[in-house]
């Protein structure tokens, strides 16, 4: 996890920031102009949150911050700083599944998986702003994630069978 | 059909458990301590002499650490069918997305800031951006060998003669547009020297043996100093199938003798990745008044771009399948393939066949209608069936389940309903249509040689590695890989472990592409199977002293089927073992084939498979956009060997397909990319995904895997003219170009004085 560690923290005009990400404490300097996504995945190697584009498109970087989701490459590091974060890493709970991961792996709602992480996220917030969404809401809910394999088919099933799931 | 423990069933895959948790690695996934960061730097023109690259100031910015340029790279030409692409460019730079230099920094934001210190001098040349220009020869010439990079001619019959004789003739020209690949992982990769001393990429790509070699080849190094592993990799439909990082990574590594990594911006990825050939099509199909088709003459020109890539292949599949599924006695083909500075296109999940789909289905349509014959109908008339000879004069031998699917179409309540559809208007501006189309493609590398290797290790606890190059790029193929394995072998599924894409370790399983790794996999497997059931056997001989052919596998023990003593795999392993026999068994599978017919590289194929589509669209006349209500697709699938895979992989196809038709515009102004980014290169969001509906034609291929056919590519073949099709009947308008816009499609409407609400 040494990443570029060694050379950010030697340069003068860098800033330290610190969150807590999935209940970890974690401090570090970086370029100010380092994004949250790149600070996840490149100075904490938290890989699970993926980047996906330039322009805030593909939701593959969703992550939660302060209990909202938010798209991870439109927010500095610096903006986090003092922020609570839940990435994909954070979701299985002591070896266990997390119900919408379950509905993922079950249903097929995934192919090359890259868009995965994003979509898990976003469909968590979206579970507990509705626990009860219709195909309609699930749909809506979803609309600012991309994904280029799946047809999304499957991907509504998974999180409306994880709503179901989450309800037991 | 014969019932199997594994194969069949909806298991859910193995591998799609660690993309829930955000436990795989993709290539972007992979760091090293001490690793640098490399960028590079590329064409601003789309065409342009080189004059000088100066990359002092970008040496000495603080953090960089080499820079390098064509000057570095031994063997400065490579390409699959002609080398006629630079690793970095030298003498000129021929699209936008050309690479000039490569900065390696300890950052990347080091490496990029150096990267735009680097000073290239350009004399700007005249723009080739127009095929038709491009090939009459006397402009500018984006190679030296001239503008043409391949053409040919395929004739059988008369085509004149039958043009004569027809009841109807229909002529159009059909032009289809550059679709950008999109996937959501861009190209990235690691690179080091490993324990052994090799140079060692961990990157994207489609096959690591072919990656392999051109490596080695362009930096002339040995083949035991390069290895290749190609992790699950984030979307590729072809996209990977040329080199994007993985040269620039081993040079890095090669020159400066640490880790280096790179991962592209979207930006760079989709200005510097291969797109799909637009393609210009003129079509005069002639039937007689039973609508039965009589000629087809077809003139095809792709344009490739800058350089070749697979394009020569991808012609060939256009020139295959312009005539559909169909049996036409005349045919008439002339095909080109031409250099511009628009792009550089390639591989595109398709294959060339989207863009001769599009033409040959709405032409079908077009007589359909002028003969007052019921759309399905006609092509029933005309598909080709097993034992048939198809427009080349081959004998098809392989299962064909179009005449099939067309049947299941024509039952189906939203195309029984297609009348009933068309006169509902729940706002006078809207019209709503159901169109159909067929598709074809051949799979397998047609008439090229094609062959692969699979290996399995038993362990010593008597479980299973399969050892085996495909690639997975998220089409599932390691999952169904290993759920013929365990039928194959007999055992549990859970002891079956997959080892894929390494060139250290695993055989050459040839490239993942054209739909058939799983057949030309399962194949290999097949063979390696039965290679290692004798061993299991040789082992309970040795064991039991009973004859071999006493015994047979069953769920995990070998079993006299006499005495009914028993051996575990795991005691056979370690019998195995004791006597020096070997744990491990190899299978080779070469993928039968033809002999090409004159003028062609790989045509026929032997294998072929084949869909249907149903599309219910619904056009704002006030606007020309259109929404795809429904889509029901109908894929000859030969044996399914894990239904939610197949289903998964049809329906992703298919709205790729949706994108195809009236979203994804990739536009090119004189050489130059505009839609750079997915904020205006549109995929398909969910918004624009409809309902669909997935019935797989089970037919058997003899020849694959416990009958399965290749089907990665079939979906997204027949959407584009089933849509096109669908508006025309919702609004009278045919619409000749793709991507359907509004824009394009308002015009149309306009000028048809189709666009008055009632
Ligand atoms: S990477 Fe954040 S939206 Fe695409
Ligand atoms: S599964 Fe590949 S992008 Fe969604």
């Amino acid at each position: 996890m040494a990443r570029k560690k060694q050379l950010l923290e030697t340069a003068e005009t860098y800033v330290s920031v610190s969150m807590k990400v999935n209940g970890v404490p974690c401090s570090a300097k970086i370029e100010p102009r380092t994004l949250l996504v790149h600070f996840l995945r490149d100075v904490l190697g938290l890989t699970g949150t993926h980047w996906g584009c330039d322009t805030g498109n593909c939701g593959a970087c969703t992550v939660i911050m302060n209990g909202k989701s938010v798209k991870s490459c439109n927010i500095f590091a610096v903006q986090a700083d003092g922020a609570e974060i839940i990435t994909i890493e954070g979701l299985a709970k002591d070896g266990q599944l997390h119900p919408i991961q379950e509905a993922f792996w079950e249903n097929h709602g995934l192919q090359c998986g890259f868009c995965t992480p994003g979509f898990i996220m976003q469909a968590y917030w979206l579970l507990q702003q509705n626990p009860n969404p219709t195909e309609e809401e699930v749909r809506r809910g979803i609309s600012g994630n991309i994904c280029r394999c799946t047809g999304y088919q499957n991907i509504v099933k998974a999180i409306l069978t994880a709503a179901e799931k989450m309800k037991r | 059909m014969q019932q199997f423990r594994w194969v069949g069933r909806p298991i859910p895959r193995l591998d799609a458990l660690d993309k829930a948790v955000g436990r795989t690695k993709y290539p972007s996934d992979y760091y090293m301590d001490n690793m640098l960061w490399g960028k590079v730097l590329r064409s601003k023109y789309p065409h342009a002499k080189i004059l000088s690259i100066d990359v002092s100031k970008a040496l000495k910015h603080p953090g960089v650490v080499a820079v390098f340029t064509h000057k570095d790279i031994p063997n400065n030409r490579f390409g699959l069918f002609h080398k006629d692409r630079p690793v970095l460019c030298d003498d000129k730079v021929r699209y936008i997305g050309d690479p000039v230099a490569l900065v390696a920094a300890e950052t990347p934001e080091a490496a990029e800031d150096a990267a735009n210190l680097i000073d290239v001098r350009y004399e700007p040349l005249p723009v080739v951006d127009d095929v038709f220009k491009a090939v009459e020869g006397d402009g500018a010439k984006v190679h030296e060998r001239g503008n043409v990079a391949r053409q040919t001619r395929i004739t059988f019959g008369d085509v004149e003669e039958a043009f004569d004789n027809a009841e109807v003739i229909v002529e159009n020209t059909y032009r289809t547009g550059a679709q950008i690949h999109a996937y959501l992982e861009t190209e990235a990769g690691l690179s080091y020297i490993d324990e052994k001393g090799r140079i060692t990429i961990v990157s994207c790509g489609q096959s690591p043996y072919r990656d392999k070699k051109e490596i080695c080849e362009t930096l002339a190094l040995p083949e035991e100093k390069v290895r290749v592993i190609i992790p699950p990799v984030g979307g590729a439909f072809g996209g990977k199938d040329d080199i994007s990082v993985q040269i620039f990574l081993a040079l890095i590594t090669l020159k400066t003798g640490r880790p280096a990594k790179m991962f592209l911006s979207r930006e760079e990825s989709t200005i510097s990745s291969t797109k799909r050939h637009m393609a210009y099509i003129t079509m005069k199909t002639a039937a007689d008044k039973n609508g039965k088709l009589l000629a087809n003459q077809t003139e095809i020109i792709l344009d490739t771009g800058a350089y070749e890539g697979l394009g020569p292949a991808v012609l060939d599949v256009a020139i295959e399948n312009c005539n559909g599924p169909y049996k036409i006695p005349n045919i008439d083909i002339k095909a080109k393939l031409v250099y511009t500075n628009n792009y550089f296109a390639s591989a595109f999940r398709g294959f060339g066949a989207p863009q001769v789909m599009f033409a040959i289905e709405s032409q079908v349509d077009a007589i359909a209608e002028k003969l007052g014959l019921d759309p399905i109908e006609i092509r029933l008339r005309n598909v080709v069936r097993r034992g048939d000879y198809g427009v080349f004069r081959n004998k098809i031998e392989g299962s064909v389940g179009i005449a099939d699917a067309l049947e299941k179409a024509r039952m189906h309540e939203l195309w029984l309903r297609r009348d009933d559809i068309r006169k509902t208007r729940h706002r006078p501006w809207i019209r709503q249509g159901v169109g159909v189309a067929a598709a074809v493609k051949g799979y397998t590398i047609g008439a090229l040689p094609d062959k692969g290797v699979v290996g399995i290790e038993l362990t010593t606890d008597g479980r299973f590695i399969i050892k085996l190059s495909s690639t997975e790029i998220g089409q599932g193929v390691v999952a169904a890989i290993a759920q013929i394995a365990a039928d194959m072998l007999s055992c549990h599924l859970k002891n079956i472990e997959i080892k894929a894409a390494d060139t250290s370790q695993t055989p050459d399983t040839s490239v993942t592409s054209a739909s058939r790794q799983l057949y030309l996999a399962g194949n290999a497997l097949r063979k390696a199977s039965e290679e290692m059931i004798k061993k299991l056997i040789t082992a309970f001989s040795i064991a039991t002293g009973e004859p071999a052919y006493n015994a047979s596998v069953s769920d995990g023990y070998v079993v006299s089927t006499s005495t009914g003593r028993r051996l575990s795999y795991s005691e056979a392993a370690r019998i195995l073992e004791e006597k020096g026999i070997g744990r491990e068994a190899f299978g080779e599978y070469e993928v039968p084939r033809t002999t090409p017919i004159p003028g062609t590289l790989e045509i026929p194929h032997l294998f072929y498979m084949y869909a249907a589509a149903i599309a219910h669209v619904e056009v704002n006349i006030l606007t020309g956009v259109v929404k795809v209500k429904k889509l029901v697709l109908l894929p000859d699938a030969g044996r399914v060997i894990n239904p939610q895979t197949f289903t998964g992989q049809v329906e992703g196809a298919a709205a790729q397909g949706i994108g195809y038709a009236v979203l994804e515009d990739a536009k090119i102004e004189q050489g130059i990319l505009r839609t750079i980014n997915l904020s205006t290169y549109l995929i398909p969001s969910i918004k624009d995904a409809p309902a669909m509906e997935v019935i797989p034609i089970e037919t058997t291929e003899d020849t694959g895997p416990l009958g399965a056919k290749g089907v990665g590519e079939i979906g997204i073949i027949p959407v584009a003219p089933a849509v096109a099709n669908a508006i025309k009947h919702a609004t009278g308008v045919r619409v000749l170009e793709v991507p359907i816009t509004p824009e394009r499609l308002y015009r149309r409407l306009k000028e048809a004085g189709q666009n008055t609400p009632r």
